[in-house]
């Protein structure tokens, strides 16, 4: 019902817009301190689909057009369809401003010069943003080309109500001692103890990422990912190694499930933890308010105590503008306004179906997070502990290397764990066997 | 009589054993048509339960609801309307344009000899063995360019009339060569007595071959429209609005970016299959003609 009303209004602003266009337009030049000015009419390209993106993206998209009386053509495409034709569609006759990730599958489109430079945007909302942010919308040359929304955290996943059963304590299970023995627990009991699916190929990346990040520290993570540093170090087996003995904890099939079935496993209460993206989380609130109460979420533990529980990946989405847009100038000042706190209140304004809030996590300091429930401030605190943020691990390297190479090898690896000297040179001459970037 | 008995008894043996063997064979038959159906009956269903359901007790559960949910929700969320008049607009134009020019090389490749006559339909031929997945940035580079040159950035990329054009392109080898063989197959004697007869070549070919080719005509057509209705790739690469794509990439929209309900999306590959379907069942005697045709020359 509300998700009607809002349509209705959007539609009345637009139509508000068209009629008083001139006058909002000479109004919003006067304001032009506050950092809108009239830029003219412009398209904008949505990631999604879905019933809650879409709902925010109105949201924001109407409280724009409230505010500067610029119209924006809204283009939704569905995310998977949208990322494998975004080489075409920037090099063709992209929207204005479009949305994106932030890191290197940002870097990548910047450094062919197809995304627009944002340093103008960043001038003016740099401050309401942490420094981790800004460096993830950095590309190469040191000039901004991104500006951030929100995010979701990695970490470790479990129903409070099973850890009550099993007189478990959270904040008990910080180191990987403490962790193999809840892992022990769990399976004396007949659970699983760590639910996992690598189908997909891209699930296990996360759990590479995070004991590599704790064992051998952030900098050497992203250098190897980098290609700085070597994947027949014996840094990377001994992530290996430990990794080896999380294989007794988890279900057998691994490799026959995907993330969902690897989920199912937790709200069907026959797995004790998940190391995931808090973003699945919409799917325990699909099923019940309930079973999204009971998740809850802690840092993995700390290997190496060099590291502690210093660096999280913790993907962020944004936006980006398209240099072959028709309207560069239009679409900085789109991201102004969203990246900007009066934008995002917008979007966390935005309500579902049911007239309930869409939980995200923003990106921006300004944010008030008196509204966030229960798990989306657990998500706030594992984030706020971290010191390093990356992004995943087929966002942190090369597309040609992560999805193609790092995907089989470690599904190979479950496959025969003793043949990780084999895996290790086979990603390192992969590598070595890459094009050159253009 | 002991022969005749004895020929019996051999023809009953023979009976028996042609019997053992049919009964053989039908269970193969049986195997293989059931492991044919059940991907299909598997998606049907899939697509009869909630996915609430399957991830609260598993894939492998006994279902606590059977209803049509799932096909309802697909159908508003797919957008029907809009992407099955998108597919039209592309299928309906390629289709007629493929058979139009296709026959058209076709009568001039087999009805009049000329030097390069057999070069020309190997060139078209040997135009259906390049994989589309080779020649689409060439393919949309030029387009864009074309766009860009025009001062119309949208007159071929991000038009369905570029994605008309490039099905056109890529069938038209096929219809060709498919076309050619049947018209060799008509008597010469036509065409010669029509020529006496002081048919001028564009007569000869609207009033002589056209109405002769009517039936290899409607099983191609059949194909060509199963094909191009089914085709997803270039219409991905060479479009870049999502409203103006057709109706296999509306199937997009069931799968959510972090939730994907297969249900859901079984009851929208279902939908999306129905046409076909429909034509097929039709049709079915000219799809099967349109398989075989131009395999033997008459």
């Amino acid at each position: 019902m509300s998700d009607l009303n809002n349509g209705i209004s959007r539609r009345s602003v637009l139509k508000g817009a068209a009629v008083g266009g001139l006058g909002i337009a000479a109004g919003g030049s006067l304001l032009a301190g506050c950092g809108s000015g009239a830029t003219g009419p412009l398209a904008y390209g949505a990631r999604s689909v879905d019933a809650g993106p879409t709902a925010q993206n109105e949201a924001l998209l109407a409280a724009y057009t409230a505010k500067t009386g610029n119209e924006v053509k809204y283009n939704a495409t569905e995310s998977n369809a949208f990322q494998n034709n975004l080489s075409q569609y920037l090099q063709g006759t992209p929207d204005d401003a479009f949305e994106w990730m932030a890191g290197y599958r940002m870097q990548f489109f910047a450094e062919q010069g197809l995304l627009a430079d944002l340093t103008g945007v960043w001038d003016t909302i740099g401050d309401q943003y942490a420094e981790s942010y800004k460096i993830a919308s950095t590309g190469l040359d040191g000039k901004q080309y991104f500006v951030p929304r929100s995010w979701y955290p990695w970490g470790l996943h479990f129903r409070k109500s099973m850890f009550q059963e099993l007189g478990l304590n959270a904040d008990n299970v910080t180191n990987w001692d403490e962790f193999l023995k809840m892992l022990d627990g769990m399976k004396k009991k007949g659970l699983i103890g760590f639910a996992a699916g690598n189908k997909g190929g891209w699930e296990a990346m996360g759990t590479f990422d995070i004991l590599n990040a704790r064992i051998n520290g952030y900098q050497f993570h992203v250098d190897l990912l980098a290609g700085r540093e070597k994947w027949t170090d014996a840094k990377v087996t001994e992530v290996f190694t430990y990794w080896e003995q999380l294989i007794p904890y988890m279900n057998t099939n691994v490799l026959d499930l995907e993330w969902d079935g690897a989920m199912q496993l937790l709200l069907q209460k026959k797995a004790g933890s998940m190391l995931m993206g808090s973003w699945f989380g919409g799917n325990f609130k699909e099923q019940s308010e309930a079973d999204y109460l009971d998740l809850s979420i802690i840092p993995f533990p700390e290997i190496n105590p060099a590291n502690g529980r210093d660096t999280i990946d913790a993907p962020i989405d944004g936006y980006c503008v398209a240099a072959n847009g028709t309207n560069n100038e239009g679409g900085a000042d789109f991201l102004k306004f969203a990246g900007d706190i009066e934008g995002v209140n917008a979007i966390l304004g935005a309500k579902d179906a049911n007239g309930l809030p869409i939980p995200m996590t923003s990106a921006n300091k300004g944010q008030d997070t008196s509204s966030y429930d229960p798990f989306q401030k657990e998500q706030l605190a594992v984030m706020a502990e971290a010191k390093y943020i990356t992004q995943f691990l087929d966002r942190d390297t090369r597309p040609d290397f992560a999805g193609p190479v790092v995907g089989p090898a470690i599904q190979s690896w479950f496959k025969n764990p003793k043949d990780i000297a084999k895996i290790q040179d086979t990603l390192q001459s992969q590598w070595d066997a890459l094009p050159p970037l253009a | 009589m002991s022969v005749d008995l004895q020929l019996a008894q051999a023809a009953a043996k023979y009976k028996n054993k042609q019997k053992i063997k049919d009964r053989f064979i039908s269970v193969f038959i049986g195997i293989f048509a059931l492991v044919w159906i059940f991907p299909i009956a598997w998606t049907i269903w899939t697509s009869l339960r909630p996915y609430k359901d399957v991830r609260a007790n598993g894939l492998f559960s006994i279902p606590e609801t059977l209803n049509f949910d799932n096909y309802s929700q697909a159908i508003s969320r797919m957008d029907l309307p809009l992407y099955f008049w998108n597919t039209a607009l592309i299928t309906v134009p390629a289709v007629f344009l493929t058979l139009f020019f296709g026959s058209l090389i076709a009568f001039v490749v087999s009805r009049y000899s000329f030097k390069w006559n057999v070069s020309l339909l190997l060139l078209f031929t040997a135009g259906n063995l390049l994989p589309a997945q080779l020649v689409f940035i060439p393919v949309f580079k030029m387009y864009v360019s074309l766009g860009k040159a025009v001062g119309m950035p949208r007159i071929l990329y991000d038009s369905p009339w570029g994605v008309v054009l490039i099905h056109v392109a890529f069938q038209m080898g096929f219809a060709t060569f498919v076309l050619s063989s049947y018209m060799k197959t008509v008597p010469k004697e036509i065409s010669e007595s029509a020529m006496v007869d002081g048919a001028s070549v564009f007569t000869h070919y609207t009033k002589v071959m056209l109405p002769l080719l009517r039936p290899a005509l409607a099983s191609l057509g059949v194909l060509m429209t199963t094909w191009i209705y089914n085709d997803f790739f270039w219409a991905l690469v060479l479009m870049s609005s999502d409203s103006k794509r057709p109706i296999t990439s509306a199937l997009g929209r069931l799968q959510g970016e972090f939730v994907t309900d297969y249900n859901l999306l079984a009851a929208g590959a279902t939908i999306a299959a129905l046409p076909t379907l429909i034509v097929f069942f039709l049709l079915r005697k000219q799809f099967v003609s349109g398989l075989t045709l131009g395999s033997t020359k008459g």
